[in-house]
């Protein structure tokens, strides 16, 4: 799990997650000019779209999308 | 396959990487009248290290240049390149108010900027996490150009110049072929994914400058951990955090390694080589986990812990760590210990640069990270320097670039040199793809992350690391792309690649200890063999090592000058 929460009705179509995402996992829709969660396995949990959001839509948890990381020992 | 026919887009200074050295580069490029256009592969505002660094910036006052200058370079045993180290210190005071000039806000005491004395130091510091969008509304109104989510991926000549640099839009799905006077790379250089602050930067930058035939340099140095919470993924900014180290057994692990830090409370930052030493060492004598723990402490005195909260800048990153323990993972600080891991926060070096930001290839110029920064010898553990720097050498980049592009013409690209970065480009669109780029990522941090390969250096310990790249680099090439993002993944995979490369390769061939490289074989500092940096070039079937002797006599200050200047 990653972007574990994303509430769609309170987006504002700003950019924002789109922008600062460095995994390219937000996109605008198009359609109704929201964000969408297009690629969700890339999610690393930075957090960066959580907290740029100009409305609060989204929580992310702290795991990444592809689990465990190499340990340093 | 299909063919492909790229946008072409002409400016007269093309500027890769819209984070801090891009937007200081572009900025000052503007000045000169020249045209700038400024691409990055997220947005432009939110993109890079800036945005979610702490807000410090390193600070030199005036009349202390000289001092500053000679403190540093004898830290630095002489080892660093001093008419950068001396560049810099005469144009902190000077780009700190530029940067307040073009729309950053800083902390302010009597309406002037306010430095604060950290230690042996200066710094000031400033609204991080709104700082770019400031610098790119100021952009903006100067008549800069830019274009978001373009995924640059190598750059283009003519003969020995560059004009310009192939990309792709993750969102429109066009191939762009940008033709440029001149071009400034400032990606950055490798966060390799590791530890996640840090995951836009990707070695994307000194990848697509050592393909084009630029000298890579320094890339045994500079390799920084950091510290932090296990379950966050994060590191744990606060200065006073490590008192609180201990080992499984539940000993204090700090004052074991370094009696200096059990009394008073000397602030250790999240970077400091000592916590990463100390954690390793218990861990490999059999005492590990490390956890940190704070129990019994109420959320007041944690919180003190930090010391570093500003009431009047936003923050993001520095005190957050207590609530997204407590919302994100229902962990209460005060009640359980927490394992702690160090982590691979960034490798160094990067593309050579000589005082005017001019790389070895007519027409490219590299800024912040992406550049070699003058640090290598150790001197350079100053806080904040690590925005400094990228204001400076971007500042630097641009203006030298920016007059380029006014007294010089345009150059084609060579049709042949770029169909074949085309094809090179989108070959993995052509591909069934057996395995995701991720598995090839994964295989990247098993060579770099680990202390035994990276920080505890040895010579049969780096060869079995790179040993496993040279299985990445088997895997990279089963891997495939259904679509541009897919592609971004893949050359991102093969750009960390080729970092941890660099990075192992002149750690291996450094046979002696200096500043943060150290080698389990070789202890000792050696400098009647290696005052002499390591430079890296592509060659036939890989990268291709050189020294070059330290220009000490070229400098202004001399060891032999040591028994007078002292």
């Amino acid at each position: 799990m990653a972007i574990r929460n994303f509430d769609r009705d309170l987006c504002s179509g700003c950019g924002n997650c789109v922008a600062a995402c460095p995994m390219d996992v937000f996109r605008i829709d198009e359609t109704d000019g929201k964000a969408v969660v297009a690629y969700p396995l890339e999610c690393v949990a930075c957090w960066g779209c959580e907290s740029f959001c100009s409305e609060g839509c989204i929580d992310v948890s702290p795991e990444r999308a592809r689990g465990e990381m190499v340990s340093p020992y | 396959m299909t063919t492909i026919t790229p946008t072409v887009v002409t400016t007269d200074v093309l500027v890769l990487g819209g984070g801090g050295a891009g937007m200081c580069a572009a900025l000052k490029a503007r000045e000169s009248g020249a045209e700038v256009l400024m691409v990055d592969k997220c947005g432009i505002g939110y993109a890079g290290q800036v945005p979610i660094g702490g807000g410090i910036l390193a600070y030199v006052y005036p009349d202390r240049v000289d001092s500053w200058f000679e403190k540093v370079t004898r830290d630095s045993h002489y080892f660093n390149n001093q008419d950068w180290t001396y560049q810099f210190g005469s144009r902190m005071h000077q780009s700190t108010h530029d940067l307040q000039d073009m729309g950053i806000t800083f902390l302010k005491k009597d309406g002037d900027i306010d430095v604060l004395d950290w230690g042996p130091t200066n710094v000031t510091l400033f609204d991080s996490p709104k700082s770019l969008v400031a610098l790119k509304k100021t952009a903006k109104a100067r008549g800069i150009k830019m274009m978001d989510k373009i995924f640059v991926i190598d750059l283009l000549k003519n003969g020995d110049q560059v004009v310009g640099a192939l990309a792709f839009g993750l969102v429109d799905g066009r191939v762009y072929l940008f033709n440029a006077k001149a071009t400034i790379v400032s990606t950055g250089n490798c966060g390799y994914l590791h530890e996640k602050t840090y995951a836009s930067v990707l070695g994307e930058g000194p990848a697509m400058g050592y393909r084009a035939g630029a000298e890579l340099t320094n890339a045994e140095f500079n390799s920084m951990w950091v510290w932090g919470i296990k379950i966050l993924g994060k590191e744990l900014m606060g200065i006073h955090f490590y008192r609180y180290l201990e080992n499984a057994p539940g000993e204090r692990i700090m004052g074991k390694y370094y009696p200096e830090l059990q009394s008073g409370m000397p602030p250790v930052f999240t970077f400091d080589p000592r916590v990463i030493r100390a954690m390793h060492e218990e861990v490999k004598a059999g005492r590990g986990p490390i956890y940190i723990n704070l129990k019994g402490l109420s959320d007041a005195e944690i919180l003190a812990l930090g010391d570093d909260i500003v009431p009047e800048l936003s923050h993001i990153m520095a005190n957050d760590t207590l609530l997204l323990l407590k919302q994100k993972v229902g962990v209460d600080p005060s009640k359980e210990r927490l394992e702690m891991w160090p982590r691979y926060l960034y490798s160094g070096g990067g593309i050579r640069i000589d005082i005017h930001g001019r790389t070895a290839l007519p027409g490219l110029w590299a800024a912040g990270g992406a550049c070699s920064n003058c640090w290598s010898g150790g001197g350079g553990s100053q806080a904040g320097l690590g925005v400094q720097s990228a204001a400076i050498t971007g500042f630097v980049a641009g203006e030298d670039a920016g007059a380029y592009a006014v007294a010089n013409s345009r150059r084609e690209v060579d049709q042949a040199y770029a169909d074949q970065v085309v094809a090179r480009t989108l070959a993995p669109l052509a591909r069934a793809g057996e395995i995701d780029a991720a598995e090839v990522t994964y295989r990247v941090h098993e060579a770099i992350a680990p202390l035994k390969y990276n920080r505890d250096r040895e010579a049969g310990r780096m060869s079995e690391a790179l040993g496993i790249l040279e299985d990445a680099r088997e895997r990279l090439q089963r891997v495939g792309a259904a679509d541009f993002h897919d592609l971004a993944r893949y050359h991102s995979a093969e750009s960390m690649m080729m970092a941890a490369e660099f990075t192992l390769k002149a750690a291996l061939m450094r046979k002696e200890s200096r500043a943060q490289h150290f080698r389990e074989d070789f202890p000792q500092r050696d400098d009647a063999n290696w005052f002499k940096w390591i430079n890296i070039q592509q060659g036939e079937g890989g990268p291709r090592l050189s020294t070059q002797p330290v220009p000490l006599d070229t400098y202004r200050l001399h060891p032999r000058d040591e028994s007078t200047t002292r």
